[in-house]
């Protein structure tokens, strides 16, 4: 049956890390799918500017900032400047996140936190700046990029594990509590790995049966996620099963499935972004 | 071929895993002992900390008391010493006749050190273990207790209580962790505890920061039994302790809808720290009290979320935590708690 879709065309949208990745595929689509202004935020600002100029191009009204979501007043700050210049968000896209990608002992303390500041509490901030709106507005979403690895852990990459669990239930306690402001939705995607150049290097065992995705079909799905109002969309849809077993196994038996799987050496040729 | 083989094999350990944990069930597992360990828990100056303090001192094991309240802190100790001397004149009593009993008592003598840390501090928490090391020994337990709440609704919270839930319930974990994990995986012998919440597997309304910080702990956990795993350090075991609402005050004021409340009933602390040390001595790698939220958890992961949002609803478990937030802002605007910074 054929959901009904909302109307992108008076929605202004902010993406988090909208220079690469996720983050610049989901730019174009939402320009793509008429959504009346875009606005980018991230920390390269050639990144930013290069979407920016493409967005641009199509005849979509696009805006960057450079803005890193790690800094609560920087977010602060930002976000009045953007009210100012182009107008109020009604679609704020947490997208931003990095990785750190190393297990506990290796990991750097300074770089664990940062992981934390960026995937997690990056989040807090934004929503403060930009949910007050929505709701007097009573016209709103809040969409978050989020990870399977936050239902599942692996190892080898503690921090980023952490603060996608951390985000996860951020999202959901959200969208629990918004439950009853009519016009201001939540969406979390929870995709499998996808191929950007944040994990470049991480080989799953049997790249046949669990191919890695592609960030246009993520963004794809993320947009009409918004228009058709999912709470939570989690591609590939096989990880379902994942996350079923994970709550019905024993631990013994869910860390034999991992290894075979190769869970435990997919991060052992992590190289991240250089 | 030689992977249709391989998966013969995970199948068979899969099937036995499950065979091993209903032989878990029927027979039950030997307590390991903990006589003279090293046990470090923070958060030890009240709550589910204290009562971790009481069973291990019970047990015989040296500890290692840490809060940021040093009041609280010492009144634990000196339950724990009240303990100890129990122990002492129970052993002497049993064994009186014996003539070495005096002499063997006398020979270990468990010890209670207090050590004053605030746990979001990252160089508070490595002095303080450097301290430890050096006082008291090479470390066994490590129990990760310490949590707060800062009981507000995410727009009308100072982003300091935020970063401050985040800190304590989370990024604490990495710190301790760090700090004691390398003479652990020396030794390939230990033991860590997480002790995250109900809240750590399911969410609910008005508490965003309290659930993302012990979803935090709950996936840094994992990850971490994952890596040791990974790097065959089968000595070094981990426990994650799940406990529903516990009657400790923390959350005074939650109340589900009426008619499910006396189904849910908060937990009482002993009973929860009961359960969670027997799952500890048994080398259990997860305890969720009461069992029923097994169920739950298993629920959320096949149920679509519609579905769920109409079991919250019906349970009355989505505004659980509005009467408690209504409760706190209450208090505070009387001055009977200091939401402390």
């Amino acid at each position: 049956m054929p959901q009904k879709r909302k109307d992108l065309g008076v929605d202004v949208v902010l993406i988090t890390g909208g220079g690469r990745g996720i983050g610049r595929h989901l730019a174009k689509e939402f320009a793509k799918q008429g959504a009346k202004k875009i606005i980018l935020w991230g920390r390269t600002e050639k990144c930013l500017r290069e979407t920016c100029e493409e967005i641009s191009m199509t005849g979509t009204e696009c805006h960057y900032f450079v803005c890193d979501v790690g800094n609560r007043e920087e977010v602060y700050e930002q976000a009045k400047v953007v009210r100012e210049k182009v107008g109020d968000v009604t679609i704020l896209v947490n997208n931003a996140a990095v990785v750190h990608g190393k297990s506990l002992m290796n990991s750097d303390d300074d770089a664990l936190l940062k992981t934390q500041h960026i995937n997690t509490l990056g989040q807090f901030w934004t929503t403060k700046a930009f949910l007050p709106r929505m709701l007097e507005l009573r016209h709103g979403h809040v969409v978050c990029i989020n990870s399977i690895l936050s239902l599942s852990s692996i190892p080898g990459a503690i921090d980023y594990c952490t603060s996608k669990a951390s985000a996860y239930a951020f999202m959901e306690s959200l969208t629990l509590g918004l439950l009853d402001c009519p016009g201001v939705d939540c969406t979390t995607i929870l995709p499998f790995h996808t191929d950007t150049e944040m994990f470049q290097g991480m080989r799953v065992r049997f790249p046949q049966l669990f191919p890695p995705l592609n960030p246009e079909m993520v963004a794809h799905r993320t947009v009409d996620a918004v228009r058709t109002n999912t709470a939570f969309v989690v591609l590939p849809w096989t990880m379902h099963v994942l996350v079923i077993l994970k709550s019905l196994l024993p631990q013994g038996a869910l860390e034999e499935i991992h290894k075979f799987a190769g869970s435990y050496t997919c991060m052992n040729t992590f190289k991240g972004r250089t | 071929m030689h992977i249709a083989a391989e998966f013969c094999v995970v199948c068979v350990k899969v099937l036995w895993s499950f065979a091993a944990a209903a032989a878990r069930w029927l027979v039950k597992p030997r307590e390991k002992r903990v006589q003279g360990r090293v046990c470090v828990i923070t958060g030890a100056g009240s709550g589910l900390g204290r009562l971790f303090a009481l069973h291990f001192a019970r047990r015989g094991a040296t500890l290692a008391l840490w809060d940021i309240n040093r009041t609280a802190n010492e009144e634990t100790a000196e339950l724990v010493r009240e303990i100890y001397r129990q122990n002492t004149t129970d052993t002497s009593s049993t064994c009186a006749g014996s003539e070495d009993s005096g002499e063997k008592s006398a020979v270990f003598q468990p010890r209670v050190y207090t050590y004053v840390c605030d746990v979001s501090q990252r160089e508070s928490v490595y002095a303080t273990a450097q301290q430890v090391r050096r006082e008291v020994g090479d470390v066994t337990f490590l129990v990760n207790n310490a949590g707060v709440v800062s009981g507000r609704h995410l727009l009308e919270c100072p982003d300091e209580l935020i970063e401050r839930t985040m800190m304590v319930n989370c990024h604490a974990h990495f710190w301790t962790t760090k700090a004691f994990l390398p003479k652990m995986l020396e030794l390939n012998e230990g033991h860590i505890v997480t002790v995250a919440s109900s809240l750590g597997l399911f969410t609910t309304a008005g508490v965003e920061d309290y659930c993302a910080s012990k979803f935090g702990a709950i996936g840094f956990h994992e990850s971490l039994s994952h890596e040791l795993k990974a790097a065959d350090k089968d000595g070094i075991k981990m426990t994650l302790v799940c406990p529903f609402l516990v009657d400790t005050g923390m959350f005074k004021g939650c109340q589900i809808r009426k008619e499910m409340a006396p189904f849910f009933p908060p937990l009482n602390p002993e009973h929860c720290v009961e359960k969670a040390m027997r799952a500890i001595l048994t080398d259990q790698p997860m305890v969720c009290t009461p069992r029923a939220m097994y169920a739950v958890s298993f629920m959320k992961t096949i149920l679509p979320f519609d579905a769920i949002v109409c079991m919250y609803r019906f349970l009355g478990a989505d505004k659980c935590m509005f009467s408690f937030l209504a409760h706190r802002k209450e208090s505070t605007n009387n001055n009977e708690s200091k939401i402390s910074m």
